[in-house]
């Protein structure tokens, strides 16, 4: 048995390192290769330990009473844990028992109406040019109207809330020092949006999320107004950065693999499961934290409480000890256990709102533009982490094949 | 398992956290509840809804569904 810090690969001649901007785009084959030479251990020498199995991450997504999801606050800004995100069971529950109704699929499904109407009115805009950033012109703006509509936020503010939820994820700064000061002041500022904004819908509460927020019972009492901060403040990152970069990922899969678009256009009825095998390929969110609160052994290494984990939902996704040929893309794959969502009790609260809006998204846009590749010479950049691809440039048009 | 039997369908409600697959994927034998988990609506299928049910046990990411030969039934 090791210690996992002695469990860094000698040879560091093909990189395992998925926090490389080159990896972002491929980072597959770099899963690959962490699973095979560093199942759990440190992928970068002193970065976080990595969790890369299927099973091993599965296991620890189900456990959070040994891989807390509990955070300490700061990291992204905020001066309280995020509720539910970074709230173990049992407290975590009486929140998912108020939140998972709201977004439960009979709910969503009644939303499908509104969200098609956002979708194809972003689609006239640019169906008929030659081509369009499709970063910019969709895959930004559409959830994040969604998001704002579902809350009953103004939806005038919707280039401040895509500036504050890019100062969270990707601050732009020249030192580590400079991003928490960007954080931490961004975070400042969420918090006070919406408790001046909540301080409005207490006078006069409307039908939306944020009323109801602050009206109902959770655990048998209101929450306090820290608490629907908290909610708030999950809800802004989650709900704007995270769609996009799906969507994303998506549309620049299908703008590269003209065989697969066309058999989308063939037969509707893919759609779904093409939604599910591209959400395990390319698993836009790579990975989750947990802490562990106490020793564990995993995969022959001792991991001590207090550790930090990083359990990579990407490389889970596409180890073949779990998906048959899970090298390859199959749009018809059955069984798909892919866990893009998350497992256990902190499952993306979102994912029927999201598998509801990837697949509306993608109708709407083929419906108008059914054929489209890379801009020739140019190519797609993606960020890591939250995998977005902030620069995907598409040429419209017969041919795109 | 056998091929043409009947099965029953077992479903763990503790395992269960609403992914949501089983009754997308058999939306026959699988319902929701008020919070999008998974309840079960047959509990005791055959032929086209026995293939519903397997597809739902083999897709569910928390390995909640468990399916019984049922031949007794």
């Amino acid at each position: 048995m090791s210690s996992h810090t002695d469990n860094t690969p000698e040879s560091d001649s093909e990189s395992i390192n998925f926090f490389d901007p080159a990896a972002a785009a491929h980072p597959q084959p770099v899963f690959e290769r962490l699973r095979k030479q560093c199942p759990v251990g440190n992928a970068v020498p002193g970065g976080a330990v990595c969790i890369s199995r299927y099973d091993d991450v599965l296991f620890a997504l189900r456990h959070p009473e040994i891989f807390s999801a509990v955070m300490p606050a700061g990291l992204i800004g905020n001066v309280r844990p995020l509720i539910p995100l970074h709230v173990d069971p049992p407290e975590q529950v009486k929140y998912r028992k108020f939140l998972d109704p709201l977004f439960s699929n009979k709910n969503v499904l009644k939303m499908e109406k509104d969200v098609r109407e956002i979708a194809s009115n972003l689609v006239s805009r640019f169906a008929d040019e030659d081509g369009c950033e499709f970063n910019s012109a969709f895959a930004i703006p559409y959830p994040s109207t969604v998001f704002l509509r579902l809350m009953g936020l103004p939806e005038d503010d919707l280039e401040y809330f895509l500036g504050l939820k890019n100062a969270i994820i990707r601050p732009e700064a020249d030192s580590p020092q400079q991003e928490v000061k960007i954080r931490n002041e961004t975070g400042q500022e969420i918090y006070a949006y919406f408790d001046k904004f909540l301080d409005k819908l207490e006078k006069s509460p409307r039908d939306d999320l944020l009323s109801l927020f602050i009206t109902a019972e959770v655990g048998g009492e209101r929450m306090s107004r820290e608490e629907v901060l908290d909610i708030c403040y999950l809800f802004l990152l989650g709900g704007l950065d995270t769609v996009t970069s799906t969507l994303g990922c998506m549309v620049s899969y299908l703008a590269q693999h003209a065989d697969r678009r066309q058999s989308l256009l063939d037969d509707p009825a893919l759609l779904e499961s093409a939604i599910e095998e591209m959400l395990r390929w390319e698993t836009p969110v790579v990975q989750v934290v947990r802490t562990l609160t106490q020793d564990h052994t995993m995969g022959g290494v001792e991991l001590k409480k207090g550790d930090a984990v990083t359990l990579v939902l990407g490389s889970a996704n596409t180890d073949d000890e779990q998906f048959a040929n899970a090298q390859e893309v199959n749009f018809e794959r059955t069984p798909n256990k892919h866990i893009a969502f998350g497992g256990g009790p902190h499952r993306c609260l979102g994912s029927h709102l999201s598998r509801m809006e990837l697949r509306v998204a993608l109708e709407e846009f083929h419906k108008r533009v059914p054929e489209y590749a890379i801009k020739q010479g140019e190519t797609p950049v993606y960020s890591h982490a939250i995998r977005e691809v902030t620069y995907l440039p598409l040429q419209f048009g017969e041919g795109q094949k | 398992m056998s091929g043409g039997g009947k099965l029953k369908v077992e479903h763990d409600s503790n395992a269960c956290v609403g992914h949501g697959r089983c009754y997308v994927l058999a939306p026959d034998v699988f319902d929701e509840d008020e919070r999008g988990h998974g309840v079960v609506k047959q509990a005791s299928v055959h032929a086209e809804l026995a293939k519903q049910a397997r597809l739902a046990a083999e897709n569910c990411p928390e390995d909640a569904i468990t399916l019984r030969s049922d031949d007794d039934a």
